[in-house]
Formats: structure tokens, C-alpha cells, sequence
């Protein structure tokens, strides 16, 4: 059984490899490893943008740029312009002898008391060296804006894992080798089971590079293996079930446009909704595959909380798979 | 005529095609869940423990202070757990922040540690002025810490009343904020119709390739172009339709549809294009895969700044979804700019019409790859 079960795994590897899709599928969540890497810094060190008048008061500018991002313009119409384009930046103009805080008005209204404290600092003219305060820091160095994006990238491999399978076995279908299979040695289980392999295969090692790509190096690799890997089984019914129900191309692309739901509304669901809306979003193993991996990611989960979050993904998938087993064998036949 | 003709066969086909249904039946689901499971307003209150290492008249000045500050500020005590241990706390909720006060400094370590919020204890110094000890997790940016050592070097009440004075000028005036709900739409159709315009339009045509319809065009009286206009009316109307069933429902009357129409139309067009000139690269989406995928999550990128203004780097103006999703930004805001989805439009499509040409060029030269 076991190796029926790799033979149809090489098999498809082979194919793939041949297609560059599996290629494709292990690179492009690295490159957007790479591309979380490369744009988190500057999300991250967003404060305010203030746009000041160019030679008006460089000593004000070398103040606001140790708290604030500065654009300096040539005159007061320049920065009248800036302030009018159509992300938040917040002008400082002086006037008779001092300086007042230049919006657009629908910016946030912190935004608006940002520039205005710091302008009320300059004026007062309160230097970092005075500080009088004490920060103490707890080494973190990976932002919560960073956390999240990876977390996301993580669910969107076991869905690409998932796309992959529904492309295999379409192309089984068109090439009509499915029914071939009732002819030989192996079993039905056997061949849905090779055929996820491939997906499941790089949903793991594509997961887990990525992970250590975007520097979460200290985190427990085991127990994010654990998530990736319930997360991938239910990528493999639907993928499969994708598959086997679609006669073409277009319609298994019409069917991953619908697994996009439920991943992004689970993922708002956790990050936006207030904590008494979040059974909403219970029936959604991709909801508790973020809240597991935000668990790892952040150094915070337990085993115990974590193991009942796996079982519940599994309890979940298990619950999918009866109820669409009959039809699965049915395509099969 | 002929254009005509191909476009009502296409409607036919597609009418009795699994994806059309598949397309409405999302656009509803995504309604569905925008009206019943995505709050008016999200909940993005911040969260910060804090320990008054001061007399108990100035602790209790302080707190007195705060609830008064606006109406409606709630406070009661409460429980918080921290590495396993439990503390108490007094707990005040505002509009924007929940603030726990608690009654030692280790509380407010192992809090701020524990659940990765900010956490602040303040004392006297030996001149009686206040200090402050901050938590931090130690990812906040160096601006951000420059701002919170200075901030309280002022007296409190001092600093308040400045603050209160500085002056204000707006450039406009009247600008009502839209909810949560209807902020979510802009980038939800940039998504659902702009994006998988180019998805779909190119998997319809490498299924045409596999069934040979295009080698079969060679041999009827209807040109290329004619044929591909065909299909991007089909994938443009499907958009428009799916792009109206999510945002009629939640925004009313209350917009200009003739923008959000031109908008759809537009960007429909710009995107099926670039899923045409993609298809007339290969012959399988197996192999177009890894493009079209980059361009769908390169597309996404301008999302990131959508939900944070403050954050807009050049760059990121350049990728077509930007001005989509600003675009649509302006049409449901009340005081929105309507001459931003008027060039955005024009741009589409006059970068549609280029990729359209180029592509006709390539299909014409060799009816596939």
C-alpha cells in the first residue's frame, strides 16, 4: 500500500517537475518571503509624514526627523499640494513667529494631534537629550504588521497546496486515466493519498522555508510543521474534490476563487472582529489555523492550547471528508 | 456585427457554464457576509497595563482625571491573567483604548510581556516630578520611542492646554468618514473583479487553446480581435454584475453608479487584457501559472496601504490595483474627488487598448503560441 502510495507521489512529482509548476509553487512563497522582508521595515516605522517649507527652518526639520518622516518643498503651495494628495501627510507652516498644523481634513484625527504634540514639543523646545523617561525592551524584533503577513502566507501555501492536487487530478481527468485506476493494484485510498502527497509535500518544506526566511528562526518549527500540516489535509479534500467535480480548467479556477472566502474571512474575522463575534468564524479550520500559527509565531502557545486547536482543524476536516467521501467515490468510479 | 455576434455565442456559453454561477454565487456569499458577520466598525481598541507608583490622592486624582475626560468612559474591577498568574485591575474602557491598572510594577512587566502590549509605570523622582518607566516589546520604531522618552518631559496639564491651542487650518471641509463595512469594498472588488479578470480570461483562453477554438478562427470569417473583444466583454460584464451585487446592498443610492460602472468597465478591460497578452505566451495555465499568480499577489500589495495611509511609497502607486482601489475610495466617500475615478478610468483604458493591441498583434502572427 505504502509504496503504491509513494509510486503515484513520484509520479506526480515527476510530472510536475516537468510542468515547473511545482517549482513555481516552492518559489513564489519565497519570493514573497523575501518581499514580506523587504516592506515590513518601512510599515513599520510609519509615524506621521510631515511636509515643511525647504530652507524655512532647517533646525525644525533635523527636530521633526528624529520623530516624524519629512518632505521638505520649495514653497508653501508645494507643500499645500503635498498635503492635498491622497495619503495622510500633515503640513507645519510657519506664521507670524510661529507654526501652525496644516490638513487636508480627512485624515485620522491621531494623525492630526501627533503633528500637533510634536510641534508643541519643538516649540517648547524639549530635546531627546532631556529625556526623562526610561524604556525598558523585551528584544522582540519581528512587528506584529510582519507577524501577520506571514501568518497569511503560511494559509495561502496549504491553499496553493490544495490548487495543485485539483490541477493534478484534472489533468488525470482529461487525459481519462481516472477510472484507469480501478484496474490496477491500487487502492482507491491509495491514490487519493498519493496524489495529495505532492501538495502536502510542498506546503510543508515551501511553510517552513518561508518561516525561516522572514527570520522567525526561534520559533518551535515542530508545532508549526504540526498546524501546516492539518491546515494542508483540508486543502487536499477540496483540492480533490475540486478536481474530480470540475471537467475543465476554468471551473477548478472558478472553485479557488471560492476557498479565497473562507481563508480571507477568517483571517479578518480573527485580526478585526471584537472577541464576542469570534464564534462566528468557529466553523472556519482556517480560523483556528491562524490562531494557532499567530500563537507559534508570537512565542505564546501552549502545547495543550495548541493540540486542541490542531484536533479541532482535524475534527473539522474529518467532518468534510465524510460528508463528501460518497461523492469522491462516486467521481472515482 | 460579427463582434456582436461573437459576443451574444460567448454570452450563451457562458450563461450555461459552471463559472458564471460560481462568480454570482461568490459576489453573494461576499455580500453575505459583509451584511451579517463584518461589523459597521471594527473593534481597534489598544490596550496598555499601567502601575501608579504614586500617592494614593494622586492615584485616585489621576483616575478621576481620566473618567472624566469624555462621557462615557466605563471602569470596573476586573481579573487579568499573566504567565500562568492571575492580578487585579482596574479596568477603563474608552473609545480607543483599555487601560488596566494594576498594582505592582512586575504586574505591568509580565502583562506587557505576556500579551505584547505596551505597559508604563509612573513614580516621583527625587524632586517630586513625575518619571515614567516604559515596557516595550522592542519592535516599536525608533521614532516612536524618540516621541514616548520626550513626551512627558513637560508638565502634563501644561502640555494639554498647548496642545488644545495649537492651530488647526483644513484644506477641506464636510469630509464624512465611511464605515468599517463600506471601507472593506474597494478593495474586495479590486479583488473579486479587477484581479480575476486576468485569471479568468486567460484560463478561457487556454481552455480555447486545448479545445483549438482559436486555430478553428483562422478559418471563419470573424477576425482575432473580434474574437478576443468577445471574450472581454463577457469577463468585464460578469465583473460589473458580481462588482454591483456586492456594493448596491451595502451603499445604497448614496453613490454615483455611473463612476462605479466606468470604474468596473475600465479596469475589467485593463485586466482581461493583461490576461490575454499573458495567455499569447503559452500554451497551458499550468505553465502561465507562475505569472499570473506573482501579478494576483503583486496586485495585492496596494492593499497594505489602503488600510494604512500613513504608509505610501512611490513605488507601490505604480502597480495598477492602487488606483483601482483609491478609485473606488473616492466614489463612496460623500466629499469623495470625482475627477481621481474619472483618470483612473482613462488610464485603464488607454493601457487596456495598448495591451489589447499588442496582444491582437501576437494572436494574429500566430493564432497561438
Amino acid at each position: 500500500m505504502l509504496k503504491r502510495i509513494l509510486n503515484i507521489f513520484a509520479r506526480d512529482l515527476k510530472i510536475n517537475s516537468r510542468e515547473f509548476i511545482t517549482l513555481y509553487m516552492m518559489i513564489i512563497p519565497l519570493v514573497m518571503a523575501v518581499g514580506i522582508n523587504f516592506i515590513s521595515p518601512g510599515i513599520n516605522d510609519t509615524t506621521v509624514n510631515l511636509a515643511l517649507v525647504e530652507d524655512e527652518n532647517p533646525g525644525q526639520a533635523d527636530y521633526f526627523d528624529d520623530f516624524a518622516h519629512i518632505e521638505l518643498f520649495e514653497d508653501r503651495q508645494e507643500v499645500e499640494d503635498r498635503v492635498m494628495a491622497r495619503d495622510d501627510v500633515v503640513g507645519v507652516l510657519p506664521e507670524g513667529g510661529g507654526y501652525y498644523i496644516l490638513a487636508q481634513g480627512n485624515e485620522l484625527e491621531s494623525i492630526v494631534e501627533y503633528a500637533k504634540l510634536l510641534n508643541v514639543l519643538y516649540e517648547s523646545d524639549v530635546q531627546l537629550e532631556d529625556a526623562r523617561s526610561e524604556i525598558i525592551e523585551f528584544g522582540r524584533t519581528v512587528p506584529p504588521l510582519k507577524k501577520r503577513l506571514v501568518n497569511m502566507l503560511l494559509l495561502l501555501i496549504s491553499m496553493l497546496a490544495g490548487m495543485l492536487i485539483a490541477m493534478n487530478i484534472l489533468e488525470e481527468k482529461m487525459d481519462k486515466t481516472v477510472s484507469a485506476i480501478n484496474v490496477t493494484p491500487a487502492s482507491r485510498s491509495a491514490f487519493i493519498l498519493g496524489k495529495g502527497f505532492t501538495g502536502m509535500f510542498i506546503a510543508v518544506v515551501s511553510s517552513i522555508a518561508c518561516i525561516l526566511i522572514t527570520g522567525f528562526y526561534d520559533i518551535n518549527i515542530g508545532q508549526a510543521a504540526l498546524v501546516i500540516f492539518s491546515t494542508t489535509i483540508l486543502s487536499l479534500i477540496i483540492g480533490f474534490l475540486q478536481g474530480l467535480n470540475s471537467n475543465d480548467i476554468m471551473e477548478a479556477a472558478g472553485s479557488v476563487k471560492l476557498l479565497f472566502l473562507p481563508l480571507g474571512g477568517s483571517v479578518a474575522g480573527y485580526e478585526f472582529v471584537a472577541e464576542k463575534w469570534q464564534a462566528f468564524f468557529w466553523w472556519s479550520p482556517f480560523y483556528w489555523a491562524y490562531k494557532a500559527n499567530d500563537n507559534i509565531l508570537s512565542k505564546s502557545g501552549t502545547w495543550p492550547q495548541l493540540l486542541l486547536y490542531i484536533g479541532i482543524i482535524l475534527v473539522i476536516c474529518g467532518v468534510v471528508y465524510a460528508l463528501l467521501a460518497p461523492r469522491i467515490a462516486r467521481k472515482l468510479q | 456585427m460579427k463582434l456582436l455576434s461573437s459576443f451574444k455565442k460567448e454570452l450563451i456559453l457562458v450563461s450555461r457554464s459552471f463559472y458564471f454561477y460560481v462568480e454570482l454565487g461568490f459576489a453573494l456569499v461576499i455580500l453575505a457576509v459583509l451584511l451579517l458577520a463584518v461589523p459597521e466598525n471594527f473593534s481597534t481598541t489598544a490596550t496598555q497595563y499601567l502601575y501608579l507608583d504614586l500617592p494614593q490622592a494622586a492615584k485616585e486624582m489621576y483616575v478621576d482625571t481620566v473618567l472624566e475626560s469624555e462621557p462615557g468612559i466605563e471602569s470596573e474591577m476586573v481579573e487579568i491573567e499573566a504567565d500562568g498568574k492571575m492580578y487585579d485591575a482596574q479596568l477603563i474602557t474608552t473609545d480607543e483604548e483599555e487601560i488596566y491598572i494594576v498594582d505592582s510594577e512586575e504586574a505591568v512587566r509580565k502583562l506587557a510581556y505576556d500579551k505584547q502590549n505596551p505597559g508604563a509605570v509612573v513614580g516621583l523622582d527625587d524632586n517630586n516630578q513625575l518619571n515614567f518607566k516604559y515596557y516595550l516589546q522592542g519592535y516599536e520604531s525608533t521614532r516612536l520611542k524618540n516621541l514616548i522618552s520626550i513626551m512627558f518631559n513637560k508638565d502634563i496639564g501644561m502640555l494639554e492646554e498647548q496642545i488644545g491651542s495649537q492651530e488647526v487650518r483644513y484644506l477641506t471641509t464636510g469630509f464624512e468618514p465611511v464605515s468599517d463595512r463600506e471601507n472593506t469594498i474597494p478593495p474586495i472588488i479590486s479583488f473579486s473583479s479587477g484581479l480575476m479578470g486576468m485569471f479568468i480570461l486567460a484560463s478561457y483562453i487556454f481552455l480555447d487553446k486545448k479545445e483549438e477554438v482559436i486555430k478553428a478562427y483562422a478559418v471563419t470569417a470573424s477576425s482575432v480581435w473580434q474574437y478576443l473583444m468577445s471574450k472581454i466583454f463577457v469577463v468585464s460584464l460578469t465583473s460589473v454584475i458580481s462588482g454591483l451585487i456586492i456594493t448596491m446592498p451595502v451603499m445604497g443610492f448614496r453613490i454615483n453608479y455611473g463612476l462605479v460602472l466606468l470604474l468596473l468597465l475600465t479596469t475589467g478591460f485593463f485586466s482581461s487584457s493583461l490576461g490575454l497578452l499573458i495567455s499569447s505566451f503559452y500554451n497551458d495555465l499550468m505553465k502561465a501559472f507562475g505569472v499570473i499568480y506573482l501579478l494576483m499577489i503583486l496586485f495585492m500589495v496596494p492593499a497594505i496601504a489602503y488600510f494604512i495611509p500613513g504608509w505610501d511609497p512611490f513605488w507601490i502607486k505604480l502597480i495598477p490595483t492602487y488606483p483601482l482601489m483609491q478609485g473606488f475610495k473616492e466614489i463612496i466617500l460623500s466629499s469623495g474627488n470625482i475627477a481621481y475615478p474619472l483618470y483612473a478610468s482613462a488610464g485603464f483604458l488607454a493601457g487596456g487598448i495598448v495591451l489589447f493591441a499588442v496582444t491582437n498583434i501576437r494572436f494574429k502572427k500566430t493564432l497561438s503560441v
